[in-house]
């Protein structure tokens, strides 16, 4: 079965180069070809993340054994060989290397199928949309794919990176050739932002996968550590170094009183500078995905992006590409620095995130321009994400993980929406619209659908995902006035959300027929057929996960059950340090409160 | 006399017949330019002759010494040294010297054409010798013959006729090169000269034995006091530094750099970003010690745990590679001539490459680093090689088939005219940026890699701090110059891509240079090729530089 995965990379690969070597005279057989390979790709993300959701929910036990490492026979259909050796022992094996490592889990499976999902549509909405450079233009397209869904595939380190950066390549071309009046800036600022962003993070994770093994010979001189990539192997290290350090240091508190100062000294500084460590690395890979989520402060890139980019761009975008950020906080930032995590990251991102939520509400409000508007509602909804993530439990972290997909399937319809709408009339400002819902019946139909997963009606999928984030900001296991603020001030978002949103649909759908004026265009139709097949499997989707979730829950919560016993493990550390009775007693208090 | 010292005096000789072939084949080729003027025949010769020279390699790759004291002898009196590291870059001499005759094939007058690929084929010849050298003296020699030919390439590529000069700003480039040139040899000369009178000795490992007697000595009677050698390293060193930093463009020693790319022709600003490149920084490999040929372990760690190279080198390697690619980077910024910005983007890269030679002293004390430093420094090397070259030669095909590439405007629109080109102008773009999947970004991560594992210093002192904390921020500030460096590689690559062609450059239709066309699709399939399997040219590099750690177990294994 790894063998169809490994499919699932190539073939867009293949696509890639096919198209570009057919040349730009033959437009029509490059546009089969692409919608064959979207749908091949699309089959294959179905059939294996079928399998992987029946077996997760034939699975009656799903625990692992030590409640915060992944083991390793979570990944399925994995393929991991060396790529570079750095390492070799004496007699001849590599030890140590960056390895392709490629493989689906529960945290993941979801994401590559949203990807299929989403190229299929793509390669359908820009049928007519696009006239020029056609080879070209789909070449990127699938340059594009094999870079998103290799982010999401890998499980090496370095892997992740090299993906990660891939796709800035042919966003920055499918934004910059085929994009709208200010499209050589948006891209060049897409780009940079990004690239800046992303090298502080590949700091991070290197020097990460570098400093694991000196502390652990400094800990342990006796054997000789390993350099590992590996993702799950370096989640295991780093749990395993969380666990020993303070340890080391209880076992000297408690030895006789003849034990050695100096030891204790010694054990001390090398648990502070761990904790350096994890604080700085947090730092360094903050920098890369915040600004790819984005973050509050950094998210001047998005709006212009989108505004600028074909409605093919956008709807990837923000369907996909916005989520390699808070994937690589799920994925890296949460089980490689959980310490940090929790004293940095819920307090700082957690605030940014609710800052976000409003400020995107607010700048939507504003927006006349819909793909604008669209835009800044995900700044706006990218805040759950994060809210949910860094609220650092098991609720707010599946909420997260479902409003990543919900985002991704919503959000992208939204941007066919309104690319289909700018496609009929060439503008995109409201003020030109009225009542449009008497023109185009089914597109009002399907706005308004839309729409309503977007604000999180209840029965549709946006509701659980909201839900579950905000009711994960309450700490129920002690009363922490923090969580509650934020929970409230992001469920004001929630309302802001459904006024932007529906204000916008009101605009252009109801009220007096109000036809934007453009020249020499002929009759403007309905919603045909193609447009149809882009929609209708987002809105089926958007319905299908509002009213039977439940194996998307029963797919993650293995690996969700592990990031949040991590994080957990993160706060007893924290209490046992603050607290001034000896530290072990509190860690057994923890465990048995949770035994009961 | 000593047999020994004899068959060591005499035995080397069968190994450089590359060089010599190299030499005889320029004679040839400057005589021979007398008699027909034809860059077909004469540039069919000079590639033979490099063909030759690498089969000559590939016959005598390294020496095999009769006993363990012919070899101890040779290490002493040779005036070069064959070893793995000199192979490796005689190997990338003679690749570059391929590359570079199919590149400039068509950038000069006919009847220059054996004059110039003469003077190639010497400047190959002296960043062999270069690599291999083991005396000051060869290693003067050795940079001297890359430098020479390099003054007569400046004048002969540019005028079209015998009696056409060049013009105002070709005269410039050439007399600033010049200058500047024996200007910077002289102060590497003054340095050697302080080498010679303080041990007495050119011999490289000879140097090493001496520094390290002195030491210890110094340290055995008066610990306390700073040895009167310690001051006079100094100057040496620094002198060192500056001499050959002319020749790596490394700041501030950068100057001549980009008025010279930009008055001489595109062919001449390829060579010029290569050819003193590798040669530096062989020269700089050897002259500081960081391989000594044949060493031993001892020799080894006592030459870097030396007070001037472990401790003043790296701050002084780190400043350099700090300003230098900080300032190349900014001030590529604002050039608009293409050869102009390429100059900066190789002062740019010149610094990446010098943090590799910083962090090297200071990884000796990482037990299992991946990298060590100085191999990182030949992989990156390679790579500026491949890329550099490569986005040189897509500038000259362009010049040769008559559409100007003088500014970056001149290439817009260049993906609807000649689409190929600009796909693979975009690949040695990306590549110079970093992107993953390059080689670009294979050599970026193993320099990253060895500036972040530095390990801490022992003490904690104010002055100087910590040392890993040092070179996190100089990591740091690569990374932040990657991305400024990102803005006007990324400019080339929207020009070409998302500008409509000028009418004039979609006119210009010209005769094709099928070499340049080559060695332009060489250059791109080792940018890629690198860049997706990296793991060949890190084997190579890295059994060319002896490590600490390999040492050890193979002493283990001796004994």
């Amino acid at each position: 079965m790894s063998g169809l995965f490994l499919l699932l990379l190539a073939l867009p690969l293949g696509t890639a180069v096919a198209s570009a070597l057919l040349g730009s005279g033959r437009a029509a057989a490059v546009r089969w070809l692409s919608l064959g390979s979207a749908l091949a790709s699309l089959l294959l993300a179905t059939i294996l993340s079928v399998q992987f959701a029946a077996a997760r929910l034939d699975q009656t036990s799903t625990d692992a054994k030590s409640p915060s490492t992944f083991p390793d026979e979570w990944i399925r259909f994995s393929t991991r060989t060396n790529l570079l050796p750095l390492h070799t022992t004496a007699n001849g094996t590599v030890d140590s290397a960056i390895q392709f490592y490629v493989g689906i889990d529960g945290l993941n499976v979801w994401l590559i199928l949203l990807t299929a999902l989403l190229m299929v549509s793509s390669v359908l909405v820009s049928w007519t949309a696009i006239t020029e450079r056609v080879n070209e233009f789909h070449a990127w397209l699938f340059v594009l794919q094999l870079g998103m869904t290799g982010v999401f595939a890998s499980f090496d380190i370095i892997l992740f990176y090299a993906f990660f950066e891939l796709t800035l390549v042919p966003l920055f071309f499918l934004i910059g050739i085929w994009g709208g009046p200010q499209r050589q800036y948006a891209a060049r600022k897409f780009f940079i932002y990004t690239l800046t962003g992303s090298l502080v993070t590949l700091l991070g994770i290197v020097s990460l996968a570098l400093t694991l093994p000196q502390i652990e010979s400094q800990r342990d001189p006796t054997r000789t550590p390993l350099l590992t990539f590996a993702i799950p192997e370096l989640i295991a290290k780093v749990d395993a170094l969380n666990d020993k350090l303070p340890k080391d240091i209880q076992e000297l508190e408690q030895a006789p009183p003849d034990f050695e100062p100096h030891l204790l000294k010694e054990r001390r500084e090398r648990l502070d500078s761990w904790h350096r460590v994890q604080m700085w690395v947090f730092l360094a890979m903050m920098c890369g995905f915040a600004v790819k989520v984005p973050m509050v402060p950094v998210h001047t890139w998005l709006p212009l992006a989108h505004v600028e980019a074909p409605t093919a761009g956008s709807v990837l975008l923000a369907g996909v590409l916005l989520k390699l950020g808070t994937y690589g906080f799920l994925r890296l930032c949460v089980p490689l620095a959980p310490d940090a995590s929790l004293r940095i990251g819920a307090p700082l991102l957690g605030g940014l995130a609710v800052v976000g939520i409003l400020y995107g509400a607010f700048c939507a409000l504003a927006q006349d321009d819909v793909k604008k508007l669209v835009a800044y509602s995900s700044v706006s909804h990218l805040g759950y994400c994060m809210l949910g993530l860094f609220a650092l439990n098991e609720v707010g972290m599946t909420g997260s993980l479902m409003q990543m997909i919900n985002h991704g399937l919503s959000t992208g319809a939204l941007f066919l929406l309104v690319g289909m709408l700018y496609e009929r009339y060439h503008t995109r400002k409201m003020a030109d619209y009225g009542g449009m819902g008497s023109r185009l019946h089914l597109m009002a139909v399907f706005m308004v659908f839309i729409t309503m997963s977007s604000v999180g009606l209840p029965g549709l999928n946006g509701f659980l995902g909201e839900w579950l984030v905000i009711s994960g900001m309450y700490d129920f296991t002690g009363t922490q006035v923090r969580g509650t603020l934020l929970a409230g001030l992001s469920a004001v978002g929630v309302v802001l959300g459904a006024w932007y949103m529906l204000t916008m649909v009101r605009q252009i759908f109801f009220g007096p027929l109000k036809e934007p004026h453009r020249e020499g265009h002929g009759v403007i139709g309905d919603l045909n057929g193609r447009e149809l097949a882009t929609l209708v499997p987002l809105a089926v989707l958007c319905l299908a996960l509002g009213v039977y979730p439940k194996p998307f829950f029963k797919a993650v919560s293995p690996e969700i059950r592990v990031l949040a016993g991590i994080a957990d493990a993160a706060r007893r550390r924290a209490a046992a340090e603050q607290s001034p009775v000896p530290p072990r007693d509190i860690r057994q208090a923890a465990t048995a409160t949770e035994k009961k | 006399m000593n047999p020994n010292l004899v068959t060591a005096l005499t035995g080397y000789l069968p190994y450089l017949v590359p060089e010599m072939l190299l030499g005889a084949a320029a004679c040839v080729l400057f005589l021979g330019g007398t008699w027909r003027a034809n860059r077909h025949l004469w540039g069919g010769v000079a590639l033979v002759s490099l063909a030759m020279a690498a089969l000559a390699l590939s016959f005598n790759p390294l020496p095999h010494y009769e006993s363990a004291s012919v070899a101890d002898a040779s290490r002493y009196a040779s005036p070069v040294m064959l070893d793995r590291l000199a192979l490796l870059l005689r190997g990338v001499s003679l690749a570059g010297g391929l590359l570079l005759v199919l590149l400039c094939w068509d950038s000069m007058p006919e009847n220059r054409a054996a004059e110039y690929h003469a003077c190639l084929l010497l400047m190959v010849a002296g960043m062999g010798l270069c690599a291999a050298a083991n005396e000051l003296v060869t290693l003067f020699l050795a940079l001297e013959l890359t430098s020479i030919p390099t003054y007569l390439i400046l004048y002969l590529g540019k005028s079209s006729t015998p009696n056409d000069g060049l013009d105002a700003a070709g005269q410039e480039a050439a007399m600033k090169y010049f200058l500047l040139s024996i200007f910077s040899s002289a102060l590497t000369l003054f340095g050697f000269s302080y080498l010679y009178g303080m041990a007495g000795t050119t011999n490289l490992p000879g140097l090493a034995d001496a520094f390290r007697r002195a030491s210890d000595l110094s340290a055995a009677t008066e610990p306390t006091v700073p040895s009167p050698l310690m001051g006079m390293g100094m100057v040496a060193l620094v002198m060192v530094v500056a001499g050959l930093g002319f020749r790596l463009t490394a700041v501030p020693f950068h100057f001549y750099a980009p008025d010279v790319y930009q008055g001489t022709t595109t062919a001449n600003a390829a060579v010029l970003a290569f050819v003193p490149k590798v040669a530096g920084f062989a020269a700089l490999v050897r002259v500081l010690g960081f391989v000594l040929p044949n060493l031993s372990h001892e020799v080894f760690t006592a030459t870097l745990s030396r007070p001037i190279l472990r401790e003043q080198l790296p701050i002084l390697l780190w400043i350099v590679a700090a300003v230098t690619m900080t300032l190349g980077n900014l001030l590529g910024l604002l050039q608009d001539n293409l050869r102009r910005l390429l100059a900066y983007s190789s002062v740019a890269h010149a610094g990446y490459m010098l943090i590799g030679l910083a962090a090297a002293p200071r990884l000796l004390d990482a037990f299992d680093a991946p990298v060590d430093g100085v191999d990182a420094v030949f992989f990156y090397l390679v790579t500026y090689g491949a890329m550099t070259l490569g986005a040189f030669g897509v500038l000259q095909y362009l010049s040769s088939s008559g559409q100007k590439a003088e500014t970056v405007d001149d290439l817009a629109g260049l993906s609807k005219t000649r689409p190929g080109l600009a796909l693979i102008m975009v690949l040695f773009l990306f590549s110079l940026i970093g992107i993953p999947f390059t080689a670009g970004f294979m050599g970026k991560f193993l320099l990253f890699a060895g500036a972040l594992d530095v390990p801490p210093s022992q003490e904690t002192t104010f002055w100087p701090p910590d040392q890993r904390t040092l070179f996190v921020g100089l990591a740091l500030l690569a990374a932040l110059n990657a991305a400024i460096g990102g803005w006007y590689y990324l400019r080339i690559a929207a020009v070409m891509y998302l500008r409509d062609p000028s009418p004039l450059a979609a006119a210009a239709e010209g005769k094709r240079s099928w070499p340049t066309l080559a060695a332009v699709g060489l250059c791109g399939a080792l940018t890629l090729g690198i860049g997706i399997n990296p793991d060949p040219l890190k084997r190579a590099v890295q059994s060319a530089v002896p490590r600490l750690t390999d040492m050890v177990s193979v002493s283990a294994v001796e004994h």
